[in-house]
């Protein structure tokens, strides 16, 4: 889900070549529904515009040409080709992959970019792309990495060769001095963040031109000598090298397609692999990669809801930027060159949908009938929670997601069996780093906290807990449980002993109470609430030395009991 | 105010007041005779006789102010150990007689007196002719007894242990006591005096009527509470009940309460069921699979990374995921299977499937439901605690409700899709303008995010929606449109709440608990 910047100026520039005109704010929002974009900031002083986009399949969107792009062709009614993609590469325009690639970073591609003077915003604009690309789409470099270099300094063919790390030595970009790649590995910025994608790896990717001048350590860092763009810079060579063929070219594609939408030529280049690529041996970039797929109106129709004809189906398509050709029941649609997004059917409904505006779709009310009603367990909760209240019980809510300290350590329940929980893997912060396994703690995390709130103190909770379960597919079971806590100076057993009878008269069980040794407990002073022999609970007066871990300073009596045992049984 | 009901409204103590008049209203009374009468504390009577007053009942018929003299704590010193006068005069008088000389500044040095005690004592002694002030400071007794030192003597000796009336003592006397009291500026003295009030009471013509209706009714015992014996003998019909301050703030008492946030859902849940939801239940602890593969998340997706799910720590993995649902998905994945999709074109991996994640989406419940054959048409809803690897801040917290669900039929479709955010929208946020824009979510195509214009908070977003996608519905066995939605309720709750910082919707704070109202 990126957000980016873009001026509001170098926007307007790129929605037409003749008159730029100011576009208002409503204007924008409304066209940002095309890209499911939305409006985050506005400088009106710098003009700078921060969207946030949301669809993560279409990287095309993800700068400014994109946004203006997806526009234009709603405007002007079709995507006008881009010629770049007809043309034969010219015949020094090579680049040539070393065998053993495949094991490392196997797929490169790559144009060049002539007749386009870097501006400011276009700098600023082209780094932005690279960046948002290379980590989202391209999961921070490892399948997708781009670099982009001054033309004027690089002779063909390109070679993407695979070197020993001590072998070659380049100035990197950010540096002053000349490196070996495993120097940069150890010491640059960027060979620390990134270093790990090649890791295992005896031989490392380099690019080099026909001189043996290097360009890069793909995907880590380009030289500083050649792969420095600078405003003004009027021609560029532009690589992707990555682990996945398709995405790779995609991203040049988006890339061929930005500069070309700035007024650059683009001309492609010739890969040249010593093995198989799904693509071929020999595979010139940038490339159309997408295939033409063939629907039935009926299925955009019934998917939609709404009668529509083949006609209006092409002509919402092709402002959308597809190529639509319209056969009998059918259309058969291809999408442009910078979008790869089309698993489904259903893909092409949602972008129909969206060209016509989600505004131009009445919406209409299911009319099925159906019947509604509560889970057996929620209903056994929410009956208890209503005699809890009867009896005078405040309820609170808590998070499961707590630490070991509250559920088990300061419950006297370490080593215990009765303190087993289930345990977070990855932890951030030790205070979320597990589940509550029973009740009781959450209760007493408000007593501690409420010393102030005038007493007597009645509070409970139902809700969820986890129990580690071995016989179970996912190693714990998920229960629902019911804790009821009093706490004031003189809290005593019979007092929540009456609760717990009052609640089981009302829900219909019948209970007794057995001695307990439960280390959370004054000793004879707690019990397992047995029913049909099974132990659904537990009641007692808290053991002062809990209390004082807890730093409460008044006795408390509790009862816990798990509700998921009643409805199985039931 | 008519005399019954003056009356109903007397106070037990302004009762025993103006019944202490007796049979002779007229008379006129004293405090001390009151007092007497009624039987009262002196602090209950004073309480009485000035709400009386208030009332015009009772009016002050004569006001005798009468000095009382008495023994002030250095007054009391000086009946232990003498006064300073009769100190200064006994050593004058011995030096005299042994013809020593003695200094002022000796006096006070040999006796321990204080200098102004000593100048006003010999000062007085000099003016009565008892003593002479010769050469060199020296004093020396005339001889001549002292009537002030008498008088004093003679009155610390009478004070002590009682006050007496100032009028009680002769002329010459009460010009000492002045002399020897203290007064504002000079409180070491041995006297004071003070004015003692005493006001005689008789009944306004009001006072008197109510007086007489108190006789003629007789005396009704007043009591403040109703009891069980007085219902079971029929004895309340002779008794009065006093009549309470109802304007008095009421005492706090504890609550039995639903907490608000929990009652917000319960809302929700209600107004689900009467749409004809079902309520469909999962658990906190999830696969990978359920949680994500199969809602068509590939295993590279950005948003399983590690950083964004909590991973169960032991044991890591479940022990198998049901078939078919693994093998069908997992072509769905790689290459689309019998879904009509191409799939993501990546090698699934089951082992990853089962890896056990705490839920960190409701669809996982949805998920489950899909593959559970469920009723067609149908509709289901979650209220499932979700949990979210993030910091903790205002708008952050790691566990949350999430409330959403499906709905199944052959007739859904987009329109019927935006047909029941409409009526979510209605009954849920109780919204007529509605927004519908584009949305992204991984399992849903078309994807829609509703914002209604909310009749107190304005514009907000309510929730996102979308159909499944095919390669989510098909290999879970459900070949009809299902729609997807979520509602984005927190925020709704906690404007209505009227709190600021979304950990407070789990708040530790009881007295918060206990004040914040429900919303009904």
């Amino acid at each position: 889900m990126p957000t980016i910047s873009i001026f509001k100026s170098d926007f307007e520039a790129l929605l037409s070549d003749r008159k730029r005109t100011s576009v208002p704010l409503e204007q924008l929002e409304e066209w940002l529904m095309l890209v499911k974009g939305e409006l985050k900031g506005h400088n009106p002083e710098t003009g700078e515009l921060r969207i946030e986009l949301q669809d993560s399949n279409r990287p095309d969107l993800w700068c400014c040409e994109g946004i203006a792009r997806q526009v234009r062709i709603k405007q002007r009614g079709k995507l006008s080709a881009y010629p770049f993609l007809k043309k034969k590469p010219k015949a020094e325009h090579k680049l040539l992959v070393a065998p053993g690639m495949d094991r490392v970073r196997p797929y490169v591609a790559a144009c060049t970019a002539r007749g386009y003077r870097v501006t400011e915003e276009g700098l600023a604009q082209l780094i932005q792309t690279q960046e948002k690309l290379a980590d989202i789409f391209g999961h921070k470099r490892k399948t997708v990495s781009i670099g982009l270099y001054q033309l004027a300094k690089i002779r063909f063919p390109v070679t993407y060769d695979l070197v020993k790390p001590d072998q070659a030595k380049f100035t990197p970009l950010g540096m002053e001095t000349v490196m070996t790649l495993s120097e940069i590995l150890m010491v640059h910025p960027k060979g620390l963040e990134h270093g790990h994608i090649l890791e295992g790896q005896d031989r490392l990717p380099l690019l080099r031109d026909a001189t043996h001048q290097a360009l890069s350590f793909p995907p880590i860092i380009n030289s500083r000598e050649v792969g420095e763009v600078l405003v003004g810079d009027e021609d560029l060579f532009v690589e992707v090298t990555g682990t996945d063929q398709s995405m790779v070219v995609l991203t040049l594609n988006i890339l061929a397609a930005n500069l070309a939408d700035r007024g650059a030529v683009i001309e492609p280049i010739e890969v040249r692999y010593p093995y198989k690529t799904p693509l071929g041996k020999s595979v010139v970039t940038p490339q159309d990669l997408g295939k033409p797929r063939t629907l039935t109106v009926e299925t955009i129709e019934q998917a939609l809801g709404q009668p529509l004809g083949a006609k209006a189906v092409q002509k919402a398509l092709e402002v959308y930027g597809y190529a639509v050709s319209v056969g009998k029941g059918t259309v058969k649609a291809k999408l442009p060159p910078y979008r790869q997004d089309l698993m489904h059917a259903m893909d092409v409904v949602e972008d129909v949908a969206i060209s016509r505006g989600y505004g131009t779709f009445a919406p209409e009310m299911p009319a099925q009938f159906t019947v509604g009603g509560l889970s057996r367990i929620e209903q056994l909760s929410d009956r208890s929670r209503e005699l809890l209240v009867g009896l005078g019980y405040q309820e609170i809510i808590s998070n499961i997601l707590g630490s070991p300290e509250d559920y088990r350590s300061r419950m006297r329940l370490d080593g215990t069996d009765w303190g087993r929980m289930v345990e977070v893997g990855n932890v951030m912060s030790l205070s979320f780093s597990c589940l509550r396994q029973w009740m009781i703690p959450s209760l007493l995390r408000v007593e501690t906290a409420s010393s102030r709130a005038f007493y007597p103190h009645r509070i409970f909770e139902a809700g969820e807990v986890a129990i580690p379960d071995a016989s179970q597919e996912l190693g714990s079971r998920t229960d629902t449980v019911l804790g009821a806590l009093s706490a004031h100076a003189t809290a005593h057993f019979s007092e929540i002993h009456s609760s717990l009878d009052v609640l089981f008269y009302h829900l219909d069980r019948s209970y007794t109470l057995v001695p307990l040794a439960h280390p959370s407990f004054l000793e004879g002073r707690a019990g397992g609430i047995m029913v049909d022999g099974v132990r659904v609970g537990v009641i007692g007066e808290l053991h002062p030395e809990v209390l004082e871990r807890w730093q409460i300073a008044v006795p408390a009596v509790a009862f816990e009991v798990n509700l998921s045992n009643f409805t199985e049984r039931a | 105010m008519d005399i019954p009901s003056l009356i109903d409204s007397l106070h037990p103590l302004e009762i025993k007041v103006l019944t202490a008049f007796g049979a002779t209203p007229g008379s006129v009374l004293e405090t001390e005779q009151l007092a007497a009468a009624t039987a009262l504390e002196p602090s209950q009577l004073s309480m009485a006789i000035e709400w009386l007053l208030a009332k015009s009942l009772l009016v002050v018929d004569k006001e005798t102010v009468t000095p009382i003299v008495s023994l002030t704590p250095v007054g009391q010193e000086y009946y232990e150990k003498q006064a300073p006068i009769e100190r200064v005069l006994a050593a004058a008088r011995e030096v005299t007689t042994n013809g020593q000389r003695l200094t002022i500044q000796d006096l006070q040095a040999k006796e321990g007196l204080d200098p102004s005690d000593v100048s006003k004592a010999v000062g007085r002694l000099k003016k009565e002719g008892v003593l002479l002030i010769v050469q060199g400071g020296c004093i020396e007794s005339t001889g001549r007894a002292s009537q002030t030192a008498e008088t004093v003597r003679t009155l610390l000796r009478q004070l002590h242990g009682e006050s007496r009336e100032l009028q009680s003592f002769q002329e010459s006397e009460r010009q000492v006591i002045q002399d020897y009291a203290i007064k504002r500026g000079n409180a070491k003295e041995p006297f004071r005096v003070d004015d003692r009030v005493t006001r005689s009471f008789k009944l306004s013509p009001t006072g008197v009527t109510a007086a007489e209706h108190l006789a003629t009714q007789g005396i009704a015992e007043e009591v403040s509470q109703l009891s069980p014996e007085l219902l079971k003998d029929g004895s309340w019909r002779t008794k009065r009940f006093r009549k309470y301050t109802i304007s008095l703030r009421a005492p706090r008492i504890g609550t039995g309460k639903k907490h608000p946030y929990r009652e917000f859902l319960d809302t929700v849940k209600t107004k689900l069921v009467s749409m004809g939801f079902r309520e469909m239940r999962g658990t906190l602890v999830e696969t990978e699979f359920w949680n994500m593969d199969a809602l068509f998340m590939p295993q590279f997706h950005p948003a399983r990374d590690i950083h964004d799910v909590y991973f169960v720590k032991e044991p890591t993995h479940a022990t198998k995921i049901a078939e078919p649902f693994l093998s069908r998905v997992t072509k769905a994945h790689q290459d689309g299977g019998r879904t009509g999709s191409t799939g993501w074109g990546y090698r699934f991996d089951g082992e990853r499937a089962k890896r056990l994640v705490l839920r960190s989406q409701g669809t996982a419940v949805s998920a489950r439901t899909l593959a559970s054959s469920p009723a067609v048409p149908g509709k289901f809803f979650s209220i499932a605690r979700c949990f979210r690897y993030d910091q903790v801040d205002a708008t952050h917290a790691t566990d949350f409700f999430q409330v959403e669900g499906i709905v199944l039929g052959h007739d859904i479709n987009f329109r019927t899709l935006l047909g029941l955010l409409n009526l979510f929208a209605r009954e849920v946020a109780q919204a007529k303008e509605v927004k519908f824009l584009p949305a992204y979510f991984p399992f849903t195509e078309p994807s829609v995010e509703m914002h209604v214009r909310h009749p107190r908070l304005g514009w907000m977003e309510l929730g996102g929606a979308g159909l499944f996608r095919p390669e989510v519905t098909l290999p879970l066995g459900v070949t009809v449109p299902v729609i997807a939605w979520g509602l984005g309720l927190d925020r709704m709750a906690m404007v209505a709440l009227g709190i600021h910082d979304i950990r407070e919707l789990f708040t530790d704070n009881l007295e918060l608990i206990r004040t914040t109202k429900g919303l009904f």
